[in-house]
């Protein structure tokens, strides 16, 4: 989940205002896991990819289901208009109109940034088997404005495909999950997953604006700003296909 | 014979008569003879410096993989048969020695930065001495089994991905089915080589615990045997060919490497076409000494001819002075070449043009290699070509008119 974590907020920032019963960290996380698991949503979110030099801004439209199925289509600007994204499990594919092909992005690239945000391939696609690759512990309870926040180290396991020395996440006891920090193995911060702003949009409360920057470089970031978003909708399976993702039909 | 003594003692004595022109003349001779003889030994200490770098840097006299490894080195082109059934039919064979190895392409991830890199997981144990990798110089440790759950990196990448020894890295490469395949590792030891970029480029990892990431059971890459004698494998190659019987594509470093293989065979042709070039230049130098000394003896030579003196004895004596002069130049070159191979014996440092070697796969010390066969072979044929280039000038000179000759001007 952890490492899934980029795409959840992106894609469904759910939060059901179920009350934590079980303080253990493990068990929040798997919460968090478990609420955004197994629900579809249908989004449209704007991301702004910010440089010293330049500024872009992206429209997108997001779908997902189960546990790790997404597809994700660019609406805006024009010259983008029809490249998506779609992965399934651990495997991702890129289509793009221009060269009218389906791309399956091979574990080389999947470090690679993602439509040159500060996301990586990998941020995106990688499933959510997460929470058994990681030691999670609870390091403090926060309240703010009258809503606890648990701040939960997870440290990965030995063999886990985690760079990250451990990674600290704050998630609010209604699941919002505002703040993901990635720590090298000297301790010292990486790069961190911010929640600018979070509010109530189709019927949740989630983190509406977010933010992903690395710490050596505070010019650079990619912000992920939701204009609209429905939750457990129907959605056919066939909408995660390859023939949709080359051939749209909504 | 004793023509041939008088001949010797007027060529002798006529080569010091202007003995500016001649030391001159000897100086050329000597550079270039010493420029032949240093330079070849500088290039055959190169290539086989690249030959046993090229071999030792996985090396395998012999190896054996599918026939397609060697086209996409790829997770795909696994030897069809097992690594259990190959240590059966390899074991008992009495190769010097052997092993298997899981050899493909991977990604290697730090906090900070990734890089493509080649792993191999090998069985530590059996590829003692056969890689690059001396086991007691790596930083930290080597691996120390087939399962270890540790990685070997190479220094330089160490740095370039911003890690260290303790540290743990992602390695990230393809299942056979085109699926992800990746394993935290922790890097316990960083091994130096003498060739830079294989400190960037290979990844040593355990063999069984690479099979495990990648997903592949009982499989390898590639079978490596090691003879004595780099020169010689055919006989490692028929027994191998024999035991792995049609199960994989069996071949020659030199099939392997061609690059090296060539180079090899190319050498000694090279060295005959470096001392012909530097020849010609000299030659040059030669004939044109040989020239002025001709015309500054037009009138002397008529009157020998008008004594009696027979124009092949003429002829005799200019090539004879020729012969004289390359002769002690040869000795001298040769010589010289001798005393500065001698101090430098060891091998000579140019690790500060390390990295421009790197791209030929050499190290970053050049051992210079002198053979008798060069030498003897630089001589033959600068005294062979020295004789015919010498019958100009010398032709000319026997068949003066005897009385034109005198009465030049």
């Amino acid at each position: 989940m952890v490492k899934r974590l980029p795409l959840a907020l992106i894609l469904l920032m759910l939060a059901a205002p179920v009350p934590a019963q079980d303080h253990d960290a493990t068990q929040i996380v798997r919460d968090a896991v478990n609420h955004w698991r197994g629900l579809s949503s249908d989004s449209v979110m704007t991301m702004v990819i910010h440089r010293p030099d330049w500024e872009r801004t992206m429209t997108m439209r997001g779908w997902t289901k189960g546990d790790d199925r997404s597809l994700i289509r660019v609406l805006e600007p024009k010259k983008d208009r029809g490249n998506g994204t779609l992965t399934d499990d651990n495997s991702m594919w890129t289509f793009s109109p221009k060269v009218n092909r389906v791309i399956k992005i091979p574990s080389s690239m999947m470090g690679q940034s993602w439509m040159g945000s500060d996301f990586s391939n990998k941020d995106v696609a990688r499933a959510d088997d997460i929470i058994d690759q990681y030691d999670h512990s609870i390091l403090g309870i926060d309240e703010v404005d009258g809503i606890t926040v648990y701040e939960i180290e997870s440290v990965p396991h030995e063999d886990a495909a985690v760079v990250w020395g451990k990674e600290v996440l704050k998630i609010r006891d209604d699941h919002v999950v505002t703040e993901h920090r990635f720590y090298d193995q000297d301790s010292e911060l990486v790069k961190k997953l911010v929640s600018l702003e979070v509010g109530e949009m189709g019927g949740r409360v989630i983190a509406l604006r977010q933010r992903m920057g690395k710490v050596e470089s505070p010019d650079e970031w990619t912000e992920i700003q939701v204009v609209s978003v429905d939750y457990d909708i129907e959605l056919p399976d066939s909408l995660f296909t390859l023939s949709n993702l080359r051939n749209p039909r909504e | 014979m004793h023509m041939l003594a008088i001949l010797t003692r007027l060529a002798w004595r006529n080569l010091w008569r202007n003995h500016r022109r001649t030391l001159i003349m000897l100086l050329a001779i000597t550079l270039g003879t010493w420029a032949m003889i240093f330079m070849t030994a500088l290039m055959r200490g190169m290539v086989s410096q690249m030959v046993s770098d090229g071999i030792s840097a996985l090396p395998g006299h012999v190896q054996a993989h599918h026939p397609d490894y060697r086209d996409d080195p790829s997770i795909a082109n696994l030897i069809g048969v097992s690594d259990t059934e190959l240590y059966e039919r390899f074991s008992t064979a009495g190769f010097r020695q052997w092993a298997t190895r899981v050899r493909v392409p991977a990604v290697i991830t730090s906090e900070y930065d990734s890089r493509g890199v080649t792993l191999i997981g090998v069985d530590p144990e059996r590829e003692d001495g056969m890689t690059f990798v001396d086991y007691d110089a790596v930083e930290g440790r080597f691996l120390e089994s087939s399962d270890d759950k540790g990685v070997v990196i190479g220094r330089k990448l160490a740095t370039t991905l911003n890690t260290e020894l303790g540290k743990r890295i992602v390695l990230m490469s393809q299942d056979p089915d085109n699926e992800i395949a990746d394993r935290g590792f922790r890097v316990v030891g960083l091994f130096t080589a003498n060739v830079m970029s294989f400190e960037e480029q290979y990844v040593f990892a355990g063999k069984t615990t690479t099979q495990d990431m990648l997903h592949i059971d009982d499989q390898v890459s590639e079978l490596v045997v090691l003879g004595d004698n780099y020169r010689d494998v055919e006989a490692l190659y028929n027994k191998t060919l024999e035991l792995i019987d049609d199960g994989a594509e069996v071949k020659r470093w030199t099939e392997i490497d061609r690059f090296l293989g060539t180079m090899l065979g190319v050498m000694d042709g090279f060295v005959l076409v470096w001392i012909i070039v530097i020849f010609l230049a000299l030659s040059f130098g030669l004939v044109n000494t040989l020239v002025m000394a001709v015309f500054e003896r037009v009138r002397e030579i008529g009157l020998m001819l008008a004594l009696g003196m027979r124009p092949m004895n003429i002829l005799g004596q200019i090539i004879l002075e020729s012969l004289l002069l390359l002769a002690i130049g040869l000795a001298l070159g040769s010589a010289l070449a001798w005393a500065t191979v001698e101090p430098i014996k060891e091998g000579v440092d140019i690790s500060y043009v390390g990295e421009g070697m790197d791209m030929w796969g050499m190290s970053s010390t050049l051992v210079p290699e002198l053979l008798l066969s060069d030498v003897v072979l630089a001589n033959v044929v600068v005294l062979i070509l020295g004789f015919f280039a010498s019958l100009s000038p010398a032709w000319r000179a026997a068949n003066y008119e005897p009385i034109e000759a005198i009465t030049k001007v």
